[in-house]
């Protein structure tokens, strides 16, 4: 889509997830390819000067070539090339096309001449005439095909190139272990989503682009040359001055539309905040207030964008002077040349009707390719700025210091070949030590959990026990130390049956877009309705289901049913007790933010899930103790007995 | 109506005279390019005539001339896009507003499924999608139409003949763009925004989800998922280049065809001697050049599905913005008698409240009375429906039946700003708008002096951290408010709250999520500053609950089920 610019100018800046914008890498570039027209640079011409001027940073700092490799393979690449020469020879077939013209008007002008007064109809051949026309279609037929053929291939190259990296990224992503850092969530969504998608116009257009510009204008002057070399020069001459003039403009284009970037990008966003805040708005009778303040800033966005489209205009405002001045000029020096009035210019013998129409003819065409690449420069800074940010997600910052070094320690996917063991197993941990940012997490801590048992893991805020539990889940590798399952060493097992064999509640449980009911069946594919209703009467969640709006069928996430934390945790504990005949269960802070009937409800749920289950609860909640067989206490790294086992009442 | 005609009709009724500016001065370098052409072909041939013939010809004129439509096509273009871009702005501000009202409407109307943050996003790059309306749509068609025209009477009076071949252009371009209108529907549109959107949200939920993956499913079926949308999304923008790179072809094509069509016709009137050959030059270079001009509404050919998806999305939005003024400012019913001998703040009699299409009513027949001064807690689990209690208390929602009284009167009976006034509602989620700390504050009361800013962030102990900060009240606060820790963002709700002064409060789960130390400040500060009006308290916390005079607790079904 083409945004006016002062819309880009406030988007551009904002920050991920608040700005959606549908970007049309799908229009047709109408500066292309049309003959003889200084019209080339239309209102498509207006798209985004500030998605230039945000990419223009990115380009400066220098990534363009290795940020490049990342999105084209050498195949690819090869493709675009082959697009850009089909179109440029598109273009080139307007040589003959231009002679054709210049030939039957030329033919015309001698039947004219030598008859001058009466009907002249007579010594008008029409026979080369219409072959001449019939010559023209047929060539004009060619072109349309090989201008399709090359955008299509273009188009087939972007889309391919963008579902390539999206998958690589996906596959980075997903290969990364739970407790590796990445960007926030929404980020990366941005990212996979939105940021590929620039890529679509930068390889389409300015790839395409970037091809024609170096081939054509060159060609087309050299077509002109034989004729006249002062027709050459005064497209060679007012060409190149075209860049230099826009590139000065856009500097002031950029510093004037950076002193407003913040101011605007805050009046951009206002609708969307005060939208979401309305319902504070109404509660503080600030609806009609607030009303006048969407008009009064939508008025000053207007005003300060309008500012910095006067000057940024001016750059594409250049590039229609120098090409409408150089086909001007071209036309009196053609003009003056028949007359006789001027005889310098050709290299032999004054300049003829034919040569003169063709020159003429020649010049538009001369200046098309700058333009559309003037449109399709902004194309590239956009994709460049998208590239830099996608190659920081796969190939995260070398120098965070250690993070290449925990890198390591997280562990995701990798299968190993041990089975997992049946039955509840008994866990042990042998002089276990971890160090996660400079920070000992566990200090050779040694412990055994006997089949069946469950353990209470207590301690403060920040102490590790979410950690320990990635450890025993397998997405945390220790430094040292073993931690074994039945007797074998967790990280040689197969990691994925290994947690599938895992009831696991998380301390911020995430359920997914979709139905209430594919969520749950995330645990146990196979799990029938019953089962579902099994485990959601113990999860104390069975009131839940009525009161939605589409049962068991509910879509849950942002388009759908919103449900509160307390509801989202017992949820997330059916989704645990779908896996009933799990070893082992293990749950992080289940209580957590809920209220004491909620809670529980929850213990309750623990309770009966856990029976016949190797369990380890991390909590803070002294209630929880009830369901203790052995208490520990983690602090500064190091594991205590808080209570003997068969202790608790 | 269409939707899309609706953008056109507000558009036009918003500013008629930038409307019809616009479209003129398009008009003027489009039209001194066919003019740069048509002369430039028509003094180089009478030029070579001359050249051969000796004919006298004023070469100053026409060589003046050219040099003059150049600049006047560079300084009309620049001209056009500052008008046109000035009435689009000037548009989407009030488009703006209209969404807004409309929102705000519907909100006053009642409670509506809540609209997610998807939504919202997506109806406001909607109407930042509408631009095309005007830019490309109006503007262009306005343009090839008025092109058109006035080339077909220079045909007129130059050569007659040449009206054929342009107004058998004129049709296949018609003809094609009618059919393309009819065949665009916004299947695609909108099948390539729904696969962008699983593409995002399910990206999201892989990564904020990677841990419960990793135990439920696995992180390689989610990320299959996501490819799978993708691979839609691919498939659909394949068609849409496909028929953008179809509808460029064949206008192109068709340009060709009129040139050389003219080009024949106007041979054969030179070669009759109808027509003066450095006219028929002349024409047949404005003819190469007027394509271009008709092409100009090619962009919004290709953006139709979804400029018609936006408009229809954006038009339903802001339909009703016109009651705005009459919902806000209803009138209030003041001579209707307030119910006798009663003193209570807020009464609840037998009220029963369910969500549109909800198979169980969220509150079923509840009954209490709130006296003045009073401090009433109202607990039950959570889900219960204590949110919609405080909803209803507020006249945020309307009793399905029954009745909330204030002050003894009906709520059905006050205006809108008169409840505002007298009810303050303080959520556990304030929402902090993007803006700076006073503009947050003002919200509330707009004619707050800075001093009674401070003296409310004082009360909500925030003085110093708004002070630690250079631009203390004009600090900005991002989304979310940016900077701020949960607790400092709940007393900067509070500090809002502050700033009114209502005869009843309305406390819905003030201290949700904050930690116990938080917590008692918060609602230290809050009894310390309510003063003598009445609280009505949504609580499930026992550290909230014990500041109550009297606690009622609320089943499941939304009944009373204790009061004690």
């Amino acid at each position: 889509m083409e945004r006016p610019e002062g819309e880009k100018l406030a988007h551009g800046n904002r920050r991920d997830g608040i700005d959606r914008r549908w970007k049309a890498d799908r229009g047709p570039r109408t500066g292309r390819g049309m003959t003889l027209s200084l019209d080339t640079q239309p209102r498509a011409g207006v798209r985004g000067k500030t998605r230039k001027i945000a990419g223009d940073e990115a380009a400066a700092r220098g990534t363009t070539a290795e940020a490049a490799s990342i999105v084209l393979t050498e195949a690819e690449r090869a493709g675009l090339r082959r697009a850009g020469t089909v179109l440029c020879v598109s273009d080139l077939i307007w040589i003959a096309q231009a002679a054709l013209l210049a030939f039957s008007l030329s033919h015309l002008l001698s039947a004219t001449l030598s008859h001058t007064g009466v009907d002249s109809s007579a010594y008008v051949d029409l026979t080369a005439l219409l072959m001449a026309a019939a010559g023209f279609g047929v060539l004009a037929l060619l072109r349309a095909g090989l201008q399709f053929d090359a955008n299509r291939r273009a188009g087939d190259i972007a889309r391919q190139a963008k579902a390539r990296v999206r998958t690589e990224l996906l596959a980075h992503v997903s290969s990364l272990s739970p407790s590796a850092p990445l960007p926030s969530s929404g980020t990366v969504g941005i990212y996979v989503s939105e940021q590929v998608d620039a890529l679509g116009p930068y390889i389409r257009h300015y790839q395409l682009q970037a091809t024609r510009v170096r081939i054509v204008p060159v060609l087309m002057a050299a077509a002109v040359l034989p004729f006249s070399w002062m027709a050459a020069i005064i497209l060679l001459v007012c060409g190149p001055v075209i860049p230099v003039f826009m590139a000065l403009i856009g500097m002031r284009a950029k510093s004037a539309s950076e002193n407003q970037q913040e101011h605007l990008a805050r009046l951009g966003g206002l609708l969307l905040d005060r939208v979401r805040g309305l319902e504070t708005l109404r509660a503080y009778g600030a609806l009609g207030r607030t009303l006048a303040d969407v008009k009064r800033s939508g008025e000053a966005f207007r005003a300060g964008t309008m500012r910095v489209l006067k000057i940024a205009f001016l750059s594409s405002t250049v590039l229609e002077l120098f090409s409408a001045l150089g086909i001007a000029f071209v036309a009196v020096y053609v003009g003056f040349s028949l007359l006789g009035e001027i005889s310098v210019g050709t290299w032999a013998g004054p300049l003829g009707y034919f040569s003169g129409l063709f020159v003429l003819l020649i010049a538009p065409e001369f200046f098309a390719p700058l333009r559309a690449f003037a449109t399709a420069y902004h194309d590239r800074a956009a994709g460049l700025a998208a590239q830099e940010k996608l190659h920081e997600l796969l190939a995260p910052s070398q120098d965070g210091g250690q993070s290449q070094v925990e890198a390591g320690k997280q562990v995701a996917n990798v299968r190993a070949a041990c089975p997992v063991p049946a039955g509840p197993p008994a866990i042990s941990l042998a002089s276990v030590s971890l160090v996660l940012g400079n920070r000992p997490i566990l200090n050779t801590v040694s412990l055994e959990i006997h089949p069946g048992a469950t353990v209470v893991l207590t301690g403060g805020s920040g102490t590790g026990k979410t950690t320990l539990l990635d450890c025993l889940l397998g997405l945390q590798q220790v430094d040292q130390g073993l931690i074994r399952i039945a007797g074998r060493n967790v990280a040689d097992l197969d990691g994925v049956a290994w947690r599938s064999s895992i009831a696991w509640l998380g301390q911020a449980p995430r359920l997914f877009h979709g139905s209430l009911k594919a969520n749950l069946r995330m645990a146990a594919p196979e799990a029938t309705e019953a089962q579902i209703h099994t485990a959601l009467a113990l999860a104390g969640a069975q009131d839940l289901v009525p009161r939605l709006p589409r049962g068991l069928e509910t879509q849950l996430g942002e388009d759908g049913f919103g449900l509160s934390v307390g509801e989202i945790r017992r949820v997330a504990l059916a989704r645990a007790a779908l896996r009933a005949d799990a070893p082992v269960f293990l749950a992080d802070e289940p209580t957590a933010g809920l209220d004491s009937d909620t809670a529980k409800d929850v213990i309750d749920g623990l309770k009966r899930l856990g029976a016949g289950k190797t369990a380890v609860f991390a909590t803070h909640d002294p209630s929880l103790l009830a369901l203790a067989d052995l208490h520990l206490e983690l602090a500064d790294g190091a594991l205590r007995t808080a209570r003997p086992v068969g202790a608790t009442s | 109506m269409s939707p899309l005609g609706q953008i056109v009709r507000w558009q036009w009724a918003q500013n008629r005279v930038t409307f019809v500016l616009g479209i003129l001065a398009a008009l003027v370098p489009a039209l001194a390019g066919l003019a740069l052409l048509g002369v430039a072909g028509w003094f180089i041939t009478a030029a070579a005539l001359a050249g051969f013939t000796g004919v006298f010809l004023n070469i100053f004129v026409p060589s003046a001339l050219i040099r003059a439509l150049a600049l006047l096509r560079t300084a009309g273009r620049y001209a056009e896009r500052l008008v046109t871009h000035d009435a689009t702005f000037r548009f989407l501000t009030d488009l703006r507003s209209r969404v807004f009202a409309g929102l705000a409407v519907r909100a006053m109307d009642g409670p509506r499924a809540a609209r997610s943050g998807l939504s919202l996003n997506r109806l406001v790059s909607d109407v930042a999608a509408l631009d095309a309306v005007y830019l490309r749509m109006v503007v262009p068609l306005a343009l090839a139409g008025a092109s058109a025209l006035l080339v077909a009477i220079v045909f007129v009076f130059a050569a007659p003949s040449a009206l054929v071949p342009l107004l058998v252009f004129g049709g296949a371009l018609g003809v094609l763009g009618l059919a393309l209108h009819r065949a665009s529907r916004t299947r695609d549109a909108r099948l390539q925004e729904a696969a962008l959107d699983a593409v995002r949200v399910r990206t999201v939920d892989l990564v904020a989800g990677r841990r419960d993956l990793a135990v439920y499913g696995g992180t390689g079926p989610a990320a299959d998922r996501i490819i799978s949308a993708a691979e839609t999304l691919r498939a659909t923008e394949r068609r849409l280049d496909a028929r953008a790179n179809w509808l460029s072809a064949a206008t192109f094509l068709l340009g060709q065809i009129f040139a050389v069509g003219l080009l024949c016709v106007l041979a054969f009137a030179v070669a009759t001697g109808d027509v003066a050959l450095p006219i028929a030059a002349g024409l047949v270079l404005m003819a190469l050049a007027l394509p271009e001009v008709m092409a100009g509404v090619l962009p919004g050919m290709v953006l139709l599905p979804r400029t018609k998806l936006a408009a229809k999305r954006v038009v339903a939005s802001a339909s009703e913005a016109d009651r705005f003024d009459s919902a806000a400012q209803k009138p209030g019913l003041a001579d209707r008698p307030a119910r006798p001998g009663s003193t209570a703040v807020l009464t609840f009699k037998n009220v029963s409240f369910a969500y549109p299409a909800a198979q169980k009513a969220v509150v079923s027949d509840l009954s209490f009375d709130l006296g003045p001064g009073e401090t009433l807690a109202l607990t039950g689990r959570s889900g219960c429906g204590k949110s919609t209690v405080s909803a209803l208390g507020a006249g945020l929602f309307k009793p399905l039946s029954g009745s909330v009284l204030l002050m003894g009167r009906d709520l059905t009976h006050w205006a809108e700003t008169d409840i505002r006034t007298a009810v303050t509602v303080l959520g556990q989620r304030p929402y902090l708008f993007q803006d700076t700390v006073a503009a947050n504050l003002r919200i509330a009361r707009p004619e707050a002096t800075d001093a009674m800013l401070w003296e409310a962030l004082e009360a909500a102990a925030l003085v110093g951290r708004i002070r630690s900060g250079s631009m203390g009240l004009e600090t900005l606060l991002g989304e979310d408010g940016l900077g701020l820790s949960g607790g400092e963002q709940r007393r900067l709700g509070l500090a809002r709250a502050y700033l009114t002064r209502p005869r009843l409060w309305i406390l819905d789960e003030m201290t949700e999520g904050l930690d116990r130390q938080t917590a008692e400040d918060v609602l230290d500060r809050f009894f310390a500053f309510r003063g003598e009006a009445a609280v009505l308290m949504v609580a499930h916390k026992a550290q909230e609950v014990v500041r109550a005079d009297r606690v009622l607790r609320m089943s499941e079904g939304g009944g009373l089920v204790v009061a004690n």
